[in-house]
C-alpha cells in the first residue's frame, strides 16, 4: 500500500482532498499539511518526520502544490527509496492516484500514471476542442 | 464482444462524480469496457479518460465490451445511466 500525503502552501491541500472525497464518495487515506506562513517550515519538516516515521513499512508520495516553493523544497528532502515527491499536484492528478491505488498499481508505475494524468488534465479547451473537430 | 448505445439523461451529463461511479463499477468487471462518443473512444475504467469525452445530457454514447462478464458489466452501466447516476430523484 502507498501512504500519501499533500503539503501545501495553505489549506490548498486539505480543499483538494475534501473535493476529491466529494467526487470519488469515499473517505481518503491522505494527509495534508499546511504551510505555515508565518513559520521558518519547521512545523511541517517535524510532521513530515513524524508521518514517515509511523508509515516506514510503506513506501510515501509526497505531493506538493509547485516545484520549487517552500513545500516542495522541503518535502525533496525527504527522497529516498521508499519516499518520492511529486510537484504540481492538481484534481486530475490527485483523482488518478486513488484510482491507481485501487487497483494496486506499483510504486513508481502509480507515480508516473498520476504525473501523466496531471499533466493531461491541463488543456487550453478551445485547442482541445478544435483539434478534436479538425 | 457486446455494443450498446445509450443516452444521457442525467442533466449533469458525464461530469467528474458521474465519471466516477462509471469507472468504479466498470472497474468490477473483467471484461474490456469503452465509451464511444463521436470519434473518440475512451477506456470505461479511467475516471479521466471518461472526462475527456465532454459528452453532455441529450448525447449518444456507445458502450462496448468483450470479455467473459460482458453481458453483465453493460447490464449494469447502462442501469447507472438509465438511473441517471443516482443524482436526480
Amino acid at each position: 500500500m502507498i501512504k500519501s500525503l499533500i503539503i501545501t502552501h495553505g489549506n490548498l491541500g486539505h480543499e483538494m482532498i475534501q473535493v476529491a472525497e466529494k467526487i470519488l464518495e469515499q473517505k481518503l487515506d491522505i494527509k495534508a499539511i499546511a504551510f505555515d506562513w508565518q513559520g521558518d517550515g519547521s512545523d511541517m519538516i517535524s510532521q513530515l518526520e513524524k508521518f514517515i516515521a509511523a508509515n516506514k513499512e510503506h513506501k510515501i508520495v509526497i505531493f506538493t502544490d509547485m516545484f520549487g516553493g517552500s513545500p516542495s523544497n522541503i518535502a525533496t528532502r525527504f527522497i529516498n527509496k521508499n519516499v518520492e515527491v511529486l510537484s504540481g499536484i492538481n484534481l486530475p492528478g490527485l483523482l488518478k492516484f486513488f484510482c491507481c491505488e485501487r487497483k494496486g498499481d506499483k510504486f513508481v508505475e502509480t507515480i508516473k500514471t498520476v504525473e501523466q494524468g496531471a499533466i493531461e488534465g491541463i488543456n487550453i479547451i478551445s485547442e482541445y476542442l478544435g483539434d478534436k473537430n479538425d | 464482444m457486446i455494443e450498446k448505445t445509450q443516452i444521457i439523461i442525467n442533466k449533469l451529463g458525464l461530469h467528474a462524480r458521474a465519471a466516477a461511479k462509471l469507472s468504479h463499477l466498470a472497474n468490477m468487471y473483467n471484461a474490456n469496457i469503452y465509451l464511444i462518443y463521436n470519434e473518440d473512444k475512451v477506456n470505461a475504467k479511467s475516471l479521466l479518460g471518461i472526462l475527456t469525452l465532454a459528452a453532455s445530457v441529450g448525447n449518444e454514447v456507445t458502450l462496448h465490451a468483450s470479455g467473459d462478464d460482458e453481458k453483465e458489466a453493460i447490464r449494469a452501466i447502462s442501469d447507472l445511466f438509465n438511473r441517471k447516476f443516482d443524482e436526480e430523484s
